[in-house]
């Protein structure tokens, strides 16, 4: 098995890098989620690993082997996309031997293949169904199936589940971790959805303009953001920002005297903390004062995910949303007393990085 | 000063033998932000129309501010609307699109350049103001389309399903952007969704739509603590509320996977048992019905993990908050023990929908 090495990789259409100087390495034998929102340059950079787009400038290599002028064929990837993409008028059977068969493997192969691929997608009852008597996630999974029987050494995946009905969209999902967990091959998986994204990901490769602005694991990308976009697109709602104006730093050390009492110890880099992030649920509401709680005004609450209520607490004019559970969030009306540890309090500079 | 920004009596419209509107009847009061919520295909559409007089009913009555305006055109209603497809002219201006409804009124060009200003202020769109559609995000188109339905100055506005389609970091600053709208207004929004999470986030009266009738009506978190129908608790809630299948008798409700006692008197036959996912705990309690589930997805929101869970065939959801350590370390076995406590189980009438009782206690 072999890392991706992505080096000053480009794509430049007109005065405009859709991707812009990326150097990357995506490890191989796990699952890697580019994700952004709509126009960061996440399918551009896909398409060009998979050779359907040439790079403006930059290489790619699989390996040591540099395939950047490599034709797509070559490149032995699986693909999987929006849309499902089979052959219609033929059975599931079918759909899965035809990549197979032009591969020239030997027929009792193709018949192992056929069966295990089958069996993993949870299609074994299906096999012999024609495709269009099936559901859209159901057709999903049998060009997954198409993908991953070949055995590619690599497997893109663009945006899958974004085009499927809603009710089939969770056993696609479920079939997919499914299938991730059970697969040894490098796995690129597209998506602007971040709860797949945190779901499917072994890492997460954030996008921004072109850029990848963080790579990491799921929980490190939301608990250890990056950068200021890393904090807002992560998480409904994003997290909570504070800016320089109701921040008070001495050589040391920052804080927001309106939200929270402590000093945040942040050494000789405090003076460049421009904004502090806080997530919603990391604030601790209380509904009788506490000793070294701060007070807070209720302007509104919301119900949410799971039965919690949404606060939007205004601190003297400094504004924070905070997340509590169903019982508490009840018993709320105009006042409340907080407290955030300082574990939970991000530092960014001037320019959005993470301090 | 009228009592009721809209009132909709008795509304019914068919499509052949197909009923769309059954007999709809509510009030909404001034002020308010009601929200509409009914699952795709139950109706809303035809109800916005409707009320907006861009359809005809086949009985019934439509009040804005007290008047029947059932037989008044739909441009003499006065009511602010911001239809789901948010068509914008495209060789018009933004400035242009947010005025053509006045210019369908003959507002004066000061009137005119009052609400632009109000509304693009309001919708933090000031600085596109001269620009071409072509030129916006999606994002921003939206924006556009939801100011020139508030550019009319009235105090009732109908929204029809504005956020659908938009990706969820917009939606969440556009439901933020749009309850403080209402706020700053002082006005009555009559919201149409079939999105759970932004009828929770918004609403403070909720009307749940179901087979073209308003099933229920009421404060947003009376109606989710206690639905008095199986719709009200399907369509609001997210994730979506556990539906068990069963039967009652001798007052205990019982099912392939659990068995409660139940407060139900004289029901007996085919029932519901509805359980919200953040009423089915981790672990073992005491007192609480306890069930063996394996998990079959674990989906990460980041502040929230939503398990999918398997207890014999069924699938039962839970949510765990992030917060939550002792909860997600149990989450980590494929087989885990999950309990609910019997208040928390809601029992529903298979024949009439209605809630009937709750869980009292262990068999």
């Amino acid at each position: 098995m072999f890392d991706i090495h992505l080096k000053n990789l480009t794509k430049s259409f007109g005065s405009l890098n859709a991707v812009d100087y990326v150097t990357f390495t995506i490890p191989h034998s796990s699952v890697t989620v580019l994700l952004g929102p709509s126009g960061c340059g996440k399918t551009t950079l896909m398409r060009m690993i998979a050779g359907l787009e040439k790079p403006t400038r930059g290489s790619i290599s699989f390996g040591e082997f540099d395939v950047t002028r490599v034709s797509t064929r070559r490149r032995n990837i699986g693909m999987v996309f929006q849309y499902p993409v089979i052959y219609r008028g033929t059975s599931v059977k079918r759909n899965l031997e035809l990549p197979l068969l032009s591969e020239g493997l030997d027929p009792k192969v193709i018949k192992d293949r056929i069966h295990s691929v089958a069996e993993l997608l949870g299609i074994s009852d299906s096999l012999n169904k024609l495709v269009e008597d099936l559901d859209n996630g159901t057709r999903q999974k049998i060009a997954v199936g198409r993908a991953i029987a070949r055995e590619p050494k690599i497997i893109l995946f663009d945006e899958p589940i974004t085009n499927i009905d809603i009710t089939a969209k969770l056993e696609l999902k479920r079939s997919l971790k499914e299938v991730f967990g059970r697969l040894s091959q490098t796995i690129i998986y597209v998506t602007h959805d971040q709860t797949e994204a945190m779901t499917l990901a072994d890492q997460i490769a954030l996008m921004q303009d072109g850029v990848i602005t963080q790579c990491a694991p799921p929980a490190e990308v939301y608990l250890k953001p990056a950068s200021q976009f890393a904090g807002w697109f992560l998480g409904n709602p994003g997290m909570n920002f504070v800016e320089k104006k109701d921040l008070k730093s001495s050589a040391t050390a920052v804080t927001a005297p309106s939200l929270f009492s402590q000093s945040i110890q942040v050494g000789t880099r405090a003076g460049e903390v421009a904004v502090i992030g806080v997530r919603a649920e990391a604030v601790n509401v209380f509904t009788k004062q506490i000793v070294g709680a701060t007070s807070a005004r209720v302007l509104r609450k919301s119900l949410g995910i799971g039965g919690q209520y949404l606060l939007d607490l205004d601190y003297g004019g400094v504004l924070l949303k905070a997340r509590v559970n169903h019982n508490l969030g009840k018993e709320i009306t105009g006042q409340v007393w907080t407290t955030i540890d300082s574990d939970d309090i991000a530092l960014f500079d001037e320019s959005g990085v993470a301090i | 000063m009228s009592s009721s920004s809209l009132k909709v009596v008795g509304l019914s419209k068919a499509f052949g033998d197909r009923k769309v509107l059954d007999e709809i009847s509510f009030t909404i009061p001034q002020n308010d932000f009601a929200v509409i919520c009914g699952r795709p295909g139950n109706g809303k559409s035809v109800l916005v129309r409707s009320i907006m007089g861009l359809e005809t009913v086949d009985a019934g009555q439509v009040l804005v501010r007290d008047n029947d305006v059932t037989e008044t055109n739909s441009g003499s209603r006065n009511i602010g609307y911001v239809p789901q497809a948010f068509a914008l002219f495209p060789h018009f201006s933004v400035r242009e699109n947010i005025e053509y409804p006045l210019d369908l009124i003959k507002a004066t060009q000061e009137v005119k350049s009052e609400a632009v200003t109000r509304v693009a202020e309001l919708l933090k769109i000031s600085d596109l103001l001269e620009k071409l559609p072509s030129q916006l995000s999606g994002g921003q188109k939206q924006r556009v389309a939801i100011a020139r339905g508030l550019a009319k100055a009235t105090d009732v506005y109908l929204l029809d399903d504005p956020l659908v389609g938009l990706d969820f970091k917009l939606r969440e600053r556009l439901i933020d952007d749009l309850r403080l709208t209402q706020e700053q207004l002082g006005v009555t929004f009559v919201y149409v969704t079939s999105d759970p999470l932004e009828a929770l986030q918004l609403a403070k009266t909720i009307l749940i739509l179901s087979d073209g009738k308003i099933v229920e009506q009421g404060p947003l978190a009376d109606v989710y603590d206690k639905p008095s129908q199986l719709a009200s608790l399907t369509t609001l809630g997210f994730p979506a509320a556990n539906i068990i299948v069963g039967e009652l008798e001798g007052g205990a409700f019982q099912s392939p996977i659990f068995s409660v006692k139940t407060d139900v008197k004289g029901e007996s036959g085919a029932a519901f048992a509805g359980v919200r996912p953040e009423a089915v705990m981790l672990g073992q309690h005491t007192g609480a019905v306890n069930l063996k589930a394996r998990v079959t997805l674990l989906e990460n929101l980041g502040s929230e993990i939503v398990a999918y869970l398997d207890v014999d065939g069924t699938q039962v959801i839970t949510v765990v908050s992030r917060t939550d350590s002792d909860a997600l370390k149990l989450l980590n076995a494929a087989d885990v023990s999950i309990s609910v406590r019997p208040e928390a189980i809601m029992i529903f009438s298979a024949s009439t929908q209605r809630a009937i009782g709750k869980g009292v206690g262990r068999v």
